[in-house]
């Protein structure tokens, strides 16, 4: 039972972690609360702590990535943040996320665009993004 | 019912054209649909250096048992009922925006589809510290009322086919929906939620073909104008929207220009609003209601409007919506209009004008589905009315034609980028 028990949790948390949240390399954060990260990834938080500008990447809606990251990195659903993009997109109060197809083309977008922030499934070591946390 | 086909002309080119010129509409459609479609194929979103694109289109069809409605009349079908915009945005720094949108849309005898710019604005903002910010806007600009004012076009951003009649009124939606001012606003992310608001001074605009006949109660010789006027919004979504809860709050203002004859003498419209909204978001479930209050003072319009008492608008509904996945949806509202709280049948009203008392109150059952194919989505909506209040006077002039119950069905197809 408490064996069970464990092996439920370390999927869970196996889960949990399964989708990382990348940025550029030249971003000073090391780490992003997760209120934070929802502004970033709500379109209302515009910059970073150094001033300069947040680029917020994302794959398409459907995609099982970006749901699960959604689900378990921001603790929301993806219809929620599509409507609250819809919405600032559609009374100018803000911009919307640049759309990439896949995660190959995520990595190299955000390895190439300083202020980038994303999200993959496992950024490998070789590359060129730093992995931010959550607190 | 006094009805001047000399009023406002100029400034509505086309209004009450209905069906006709639709030749020139057509030509004008053909125009907005190539130009999106060009600008979409040149995989145009996202143009660099900070700019972007973006865009809609919706076409409805819509049948009513009885009324004129987006072009339908008694038992036929209309498609009158069209929506066509596209922005452009701005961000040359993290504190500057600058964006702007255009907007054609047709329904019936109240919107003709001439274009014009729905908001366009500067907005500069600043960062208070990591998780505050607060800024100003200045230009024509979107009225934060309740949880869809200002994207009430779009078709993919509103929680129906129609938007709910009591508090998003189609016959005054200009007035409400945008106008030439000034606004603060700020967010915040706090622990357990965000936090955002707007406050604006602005000028109303008049130029709804239906103002006079909700407000003067038929189409008058004179003009609205537009006066000092503010509006605020405050948004709080804990747990990241989980929970949303709004207040807005304002009072829109404009002062009557009589014509020559006029019954009327100039006069003036104060009208203090608030409107409660709350929502609950779940996986497959999300619940939102909304409750407003409008009152309606009018003064100095001489012997024929001064018996009016002030009398206060009521709205409010209840939708609960299902996800089926993530393309399939399914929602049932009920919604409820009664244009004097103190006079919800319309009978004391009956006893005065000697118009039915049904054109003062709507209750609307709602059920409806939607089904999402990437960036289309196709509505099937059915709506059964008891009470005609928010009828659009100019599609449905004579108030002695209106039938107290009826039913409608919408039809709906949009597309945006």
């Amino acid at each position: 039972m408490r064996a069970t028990l464990l092996i439920l949790l370390l999927l869970a948390s196996g889960l949990a972690h399964a989708v990382e949240i990348i940025a550029h390399r030249g971003v000073p954060e090391q780490a992003l609360t997760l209120a934070s990260a929802r502004a970033m990834f709500g379109m209302r938080l515009t910059q970073w702590s150094d001033g300069q500008a947040v680029r917020v990447f994302v794959l398409p809606d459907r995609h099982p990535t970006h749901v699960a990251f959604v689900k378990t990195r921001l603790d929301l659903y993806p219809y929620q943040l599509r409507q609250n993009w819809d919405r600032l997109v559609f009374s100018g109060m803000a911009q919307a996320p640049i759309e990439v197809a896949d995660e190959r083309e995520m990595l190299r977008r955000v390895a190439a665009t300083p202020g980038a922030i994303g999200y993959v499934r496992k950024a490998g070591s070789h590359d060129q993004v730093k992995s931010l946390a959550i607190q | 019912m006094i009805r001047s086909s000399l009023s406002r002309s100029s400034d509505r080119p086309g209004r009450g054209g209905g069906v006709r010129g639709s030749g020139r509409r057509c030509a004008r459609l053909a125009a907005w649909l190539g130009a999106s479609l060009l600008s979409v194929a040149a995989g145009a979103q996202e143009l660099g250096a900070g700019v972007q694109l973006h865009g809609f289109a919706s076409q409805g069809a819509v049948w009513t048992s009885d009324h004129r409605v987006g072009g339908a009349k008694d038992g036929s079908v209309g498609l009158d009922l069209r929506e066509l915009g596209a922005n452009l945005s701005w961000r040359p720094d993290p504190d500057w925006l600058l964006s702007g949108q255009v907007l054609a849309r047709w329904a019936g005898d109240t919107d003709d589809g001439e274009p014009r710019v729905d908001y366009a604005y500067i907005d500069r903002s600043w960062r208070l510290h990591e998780a505050s910010r607060v800024g100003i806007r200045l230009g024509k600009i979107k009225n934060p009322y309740g949880f869809f004012n200002v994207t009430r076009d779009v078709a993919h951003t509103r929680p129906g086919v129609i938007m709910p009649q009591s508090i998003y009124l189609d016959q005054i939606r200009n007035f409400v929906l945008a106008a030439p001012g000034i606004a603060l606003h700020g967010d915040s992310d706090m622990s357990f939620g965000s936090l955002s608001w707007q406050l604006g001074a602005l000028r109303p605009q008049v130029d709804d073909a239906d103002m006079e006949y909700m407000f003067l109660l038929g189409d008058m010789p004179g003009r609205f104008q537009g006066t000092n006027s503010w509006m605020g919004q405050v948004l709080v979504e804990p747990d990241g929207g989980r929970w949303r809860l709004g207040l807005s709050v304002g009072e829109l203002n404009m002062r009557y220009r009589a014509g020559s004859p006029d019954p009327l003498r100039p006069g003036r419209h104060t009208l203090p609003t608030w409107a409660l909204s709350v929502e609950h978001n779940d996986e497959h479930w999300s619940v939102t209601g909304e409750y407003a209050q409008t009152t309606n003072q009018a003064r100095g319009y001489g012997p024929i409007m001064d018996p009016n008492p002030d009398n206060t608008l009521e709205a409010w509904y209840v939708q609960a919506t299902r996800r089926f996945g993530q393309d399939w949806r399914a929602y049932a509202r009920y919604d409820v209009l009664y244009l004097d709280r103190k006079d919800r049948d319309g009978a004391r009203f009956a006893v005065l004008t000697g118009r039915p008392g049904h054109t003062r109150y709507a209750r609307d059952w709602v059920l409806g589905m939607r089904r999402d194919i990437d960036r289309f989505a196709l509505w099937l909506e059915y709506h059964h009315v008891d009470g005609t209040a928010w009828l659009a006077g100019i599609d449905n002039p004579d108030p002695q034609r209106r039938k107290r119950a009826w039913d409608m069905v919408l039809l709906q197809a949009a597309w945006y980028f």
